[in-house]
């Protein structure tokens, strides 16, 4: 029996126990009950006997909730800034004496103490300020403790002990480190930034050190980072390993909320990840991320966001903020500063400011900027890469860190804003891009236990397939060294390499997924269709294990290669798989954008039966839309479902709602027109057919003739244009037969 | 509630009072943003009551969790509100932001009596039956976590009732039980975390 019912089955047994107050009746019953089983009449007599006490347990705690009002201020108030009991200086905590108080830092006060056994030396003892649930921090330290003593690095403070006081705060034993803070001994020497990235690279060794161990530090900050001198040489010390884990345990949305500063301290060095508090694991990569801003303030004296206004902003802005918004490249908030804040800062760094905004300048920008990725999977996969990437600015190499190419930042656009959406906010912004969210939101979820599914197979699979284990390895090489091409813009010569890649691998890095998805853009957009169609092809078996926020817009764009390529069989099947894996989506923009994919060509009645309910969370999406807000692209996917049904009038409405008179430069409005003039057509308005597609052609023409570029959501991608022209060769056929389509628009 | 959760300024204070209503209508919506939102706007009220009650004549009354939800509820949503939905929305998160304030005062409370001399709180030699109101709230609260883990239905209702101190008629509201199963629940869940108790 699980757990579960176990529990369900004691319940119900000592109620109704309960209940009946003849003590034989009650003895009767539980011997029929409990006849077989003598576990639970042990465990429902506990409960009995409990019983009586617990009453008077609760009503006592109860009594301790009643209290006066400047007590309960005291305490609301008090909770951020409650002075802390100081342990008594020479007491005992444990085998330790202390003697002397050291520090006071975000989430505790640090002493200095003796050990009197089993050797007698001196620590550096931490008291945790929070009267937090002592039993859990303690146990979740034991359970690092193992990894934690496998860690042995001459720049990494070892973690010593752990234990509760007194009071029953828990405390953490460390080797005592007699240094200054990192930033402030740069500072107090005014050492330059090679000295500077110097030190840093130490830093990155230690934390190298403890990611192999499987350790990850959590809480990187300069106040974490001792400065010591041996021999005159300045050595950094990592402390605290270990803690910010154990006291971070599993802190809930709510217990967040008021304990966020106590706990974390400063969420400047936070990653987006950590902020979020979403249950996403926080792993390496988030030291990465805090040793970006670590690095950003040894050349800026800033963090890229400000602590404090971070705080002061409350956890949901916060969070927003880690989350969205781009801060200042390092050379760039030099400029920012005041003349004499600015002179002050160089001066610290032993150089004159503008020689250090130059310093700064390019590669050291962008080596913090890689760090500082907001998704970690962009930012340098380990701490090592990030220290060789620095060694390699100081050797005066070319750094792998680069600015992001035109492309890639406005993917990076299409994703924030997404992210917005998600929550609700950027309504227009996302009605301008023409994106939808939820259908992030509902990938995501199925992501997740997709990607579970998968690495279990690959580790079955890992065993038997070492060759071609061996053949997906060259592949990915091939692939992440078109991504370097994709992103210098050689075009070309990425296109050979992923055409020589016959099988692409299963999940490629996100690189290489961006890299088949802007080589196909590229064929697509010089009308090599041929090869596009390959490429999208491989993108969509890709996209089926590792969905990103805009996938359905890679369905969009595939389905036009196919159509356009003169792929029909390939078509047929594609949208015949599409459907099938989206038929049960809600979301309308997900629906809207498969719909109208599958929609393209005239289609056969089996097929409208299959993509009906698709064609309801499209028409749900649309048809509440302000129409003076002319929601073009949600009137595509609705009035071509309607016009493929041979609904003429509601096609005509729904184009009619969409439709922006005045517009003649977007593929939405010359789309709309032209469904519109297929309706009309149909619905014998002849004259209206015809001024319609003449609108929509000369639109389309014009767009084609000047050069069809990826184009963006606002007036269209490329793959809105072709889809654009596909269904204008379709309108031409059925209002002007004879077929006599302009040459320039078939091409 | 869109517009909610782009808030530039987290100064719940000033909140007013449709602010509060679109916020429990998103959480009944189920958007989990919104009742983290709905837990600091109650917290910061309760706060500002007590700040109130200090600064005024009423100083040094005692204050009953029942009666200090009930009044940040009026502050908040006003007496014209109806919708049982949103009452439970409200008491629940009311429960957790009381919960959070007991359990800072008596830790506050155990801190300054100990104040670093050898008593502690510590179950293993605690004698149960001198245990402080404030011991009992504290140890009440941990075993309630781990009930949460085998049975968080039941571990929600003692929450409510403990700590919100909301009767048997509005936990059941507040959870879509009826009231005897969360009179059944109440009873099991007490005996059962103080045999815990008992037992370490």
């Amino acid at each position: 029996m699980s757990a579960d019912k176990q529990k369900q089955l004691e319940d119900a047994v000592f109620f109704t126990a309960l209940n009946i107050g003849e003590l034989a009746q009650r003895k009767f019953f539980l011997d029929q009950a409990c006849a077989d089983n003598a576990g639970l009449r042990a465990a429902v007599e506990a409960l009995l006997v409990a019983q009586a006490g617990a009453e008077h347990f609760f009503t006592k705690g109860r009594s301790a909730l009643r209290f006066p009002a400047d007590e309960l201020a005291a305490v609301v108030n008090g909770i951020k800034d409650a002075p802390l009991v100081d342990e008594q200086l020479g007491s005992q905590i444990g085998p330790y004496k202390l003697l002397q108080r050291i520090g006071e830092g975000g989430c505790g006060v640090v002493y200095m103490a003796e050990q009197e056994r089993p050797v007698r030396r001196r620590v550096a003892l931490k008291v945790i300020k929070l009267g937090m649930d002592t039993k859990n921090v303690i146990a979740r330290f034991g359970a690092e403790r193992q990894a934690l003593a496998l860690m042995d690095h001459p720049n990494i403070a070892r973690v010593l002990d752990a234990g509760a006081t007194e009071t029953g705060r828990p405390y953490f034993v460390m080797e005592l480190v007699r240094g200054v803070k990192l930033t402030e001994y740069c500072d107090l020497n005014n050492l330059d930034t090679r000295q500077r990235l110097n030190l840093f690279i130490q830093i990155c060794h230690a934390i190298q050190h403890a990611h192999q161990k499987g350790i990850v530090h959590r809480d990187i900050k300069p106040s974490n980072i001792l400065v010591t001198l041996h021999d005159g040489v300045p050595v950094p010390k990592v402390i605290d390993f270990g803690i910010a884990k154990a006291i971070e345990g599993k802190l809930t949305e709510q217990t967040l909320f008021t304990a966020y500063e106590q706990l974390i301290g400063t969420p400047a060095y936070m990653s987006p990840e950590q902020a979020e508090m979403s249950g996403l694991d926080v792993d390496t990569r988030s030291d990465i991320y805090s040793l970006g801003v670590l690095l950003y303030e040894l050349l800026t004296g800033r963090t890229p966001f400000d602590g404090k206004e971070l705080i002061k902003s409350g956890l949901d802005e916060m969070r927003r903020t880690l989350r969205e918004d781009e801060p200042r490249r390092p050379s760039n908030i030099l400029t920012t500063l005041h003349g004499t804040e600015l002179k002050a800062t160089a001066e610290h760094r032993h150089a004159e400011a503008p020689k250090l905004i130059s310093i700064l300048k390019g590669d050291l920008d962008w080596i913090v900027m890689k760090a500082l990725e907001k998704d970690r999977q962009r930012r340098y996969e380990t701490v090592n890469g990030l220290a060789m990437d620095v060694q390699r600015y100081l050797n005066q190499e070319p750094v792998l860190a680069r600015p992001p190419s035109r492309w890639y930042r406005f993917e990076k656009l299409v994703r924030r804003n997404q992210m917005v959406f998600a929550l609700g906010t950027a309504v227009a912004v996302a009605l301008i891009l023409g994106l939808g969210t939820s259908t992030w939101l509902f990938l995501r979820e199925k992501d997740a236990r997709r990607e579970q599914a998968w690495l279990r197979g690959q580790a079955e699979q890992a065993q038997k397939r070492e060759n071609e284990l061996r053949q997906q390895t060259e592949a990915r090489e091939k692939i992440n060294l078109a991504a370097v091409y994709v992103s210098q813009e050689k075009y070309e010569q990425a296109a050979q390499l992923l055409d020589e890649v016959k099988t692409p691998p299963p999940k490629p890095s996100f690189d290489g997924v961006s890299a088949y998805r802007s080589v196909g853009e590229w064929l697509a957009v010089q009308g090599r269709w041929r090869e596009a169609t390959e490429r999208y092809l491989a993108l969509m078996e890709i996209d089926k294990l590792d969905k990103w926020g805009a996938v359905t817009l890679d369905y969009q764009a595939c389905g036009a290669v196919l159509v356009e390529s003169g792929g029909l069989a390939q078509y047929e099947r594609f949208c015949r798989a599409t459907i099938d894996s989206f038929i049960t989506t809600t979301n309308g923009d997900a629906a809207g954008r498969i719909l109208k994919t599958c929609l393209l060509l005239p289609v056969t009645e089996s097929r409208l039966a299959q993509v009906q309910p698709l064609g309801v969370a499209a028409e749900e999406l649309f048809l509440p839309q302000d129409p003076k807000t002319f929601p073009g692209w949600a009137a595509i996917p609705a009035s071509l479902w309607r016009y493929r049904q041979g609904n003429y009038d509601q096609a005509m409405e729904e184009c009619r709602r969409g439709l922006d008179e005045q517009d003649k430069t977007t593929a939405r409005t010359a789309t709309l027109r032209v469904i519109l003039a297929m309706a009309c057509q149909k619905n014998g308005r002849l004259e209206i057919a015809r001024t319609q597609l003449a609108c929509a052609r000369s639109t389309v023409e014009a767009k084609f003739a000047s050069g069809v570029a990826r184009g963006d959501g606002n007036l269209g991608f490329w793959y809105d244009w072709v889809f654009a022209r596909i269904l204008l060769r379709e309108a031409a056929a059925l209002i002007e037969p004879p077929p006599e389509l302009p040459q320039a628009a078939v091409k | 509630m869109l517009l909610l959760v782009t808030r530039k300024n987290c100064h719940y204070a000033e909140t007013n009072m449709s602010e509060i209503t679109m916020i429990l209508q998103a959480v009944a919506r189920g958007e989990e943003k919104s009742s983290e939102e709905l837990f600091g706007l109650v917290y910061e009220e309760l706060r500002r009551l007590a700040a109130v009650r200090m600064a005024g004549e009423a100083a040094g009354q005692t204050l009953q969790p029942t009666a200090l939800v009930h009044e940040a509820w009026l502050q908040l949503v006003g007496s014209g509100e109806r919708s049982w939905q949103n009452r439970a929305h409200f008491f629940g998160a009311a429960a957790d932001a009381m919960r959070r304030i007991l359990i800072d005062k008596a830790r506050r409370k155990a801190r300054l009596k100990h104040g670093g001399s050898q008593a502690r709180l510590n179950v293993d030699d605690l004698e149960l039956a001198e245990s402080s109101p404030d011991d009992n709230v504290l140890l009440i609260n941990e075993a309630l976590e781990k009930l949460a883990q085998d049975d968080p239905e039941q571990a929600r209702i003692v929450v409510l009732k403990f700590f919100g101190g909301l009767t048997n008629l509005e936990v059941a509201e507040t959870l879509g039980l009826s009231e005897r199963s969360v009179d059944r629940h109440w009873a099991c869940a007490k005996a059962r975390i103080f045999s815990w108790i008992r037992s370490q």
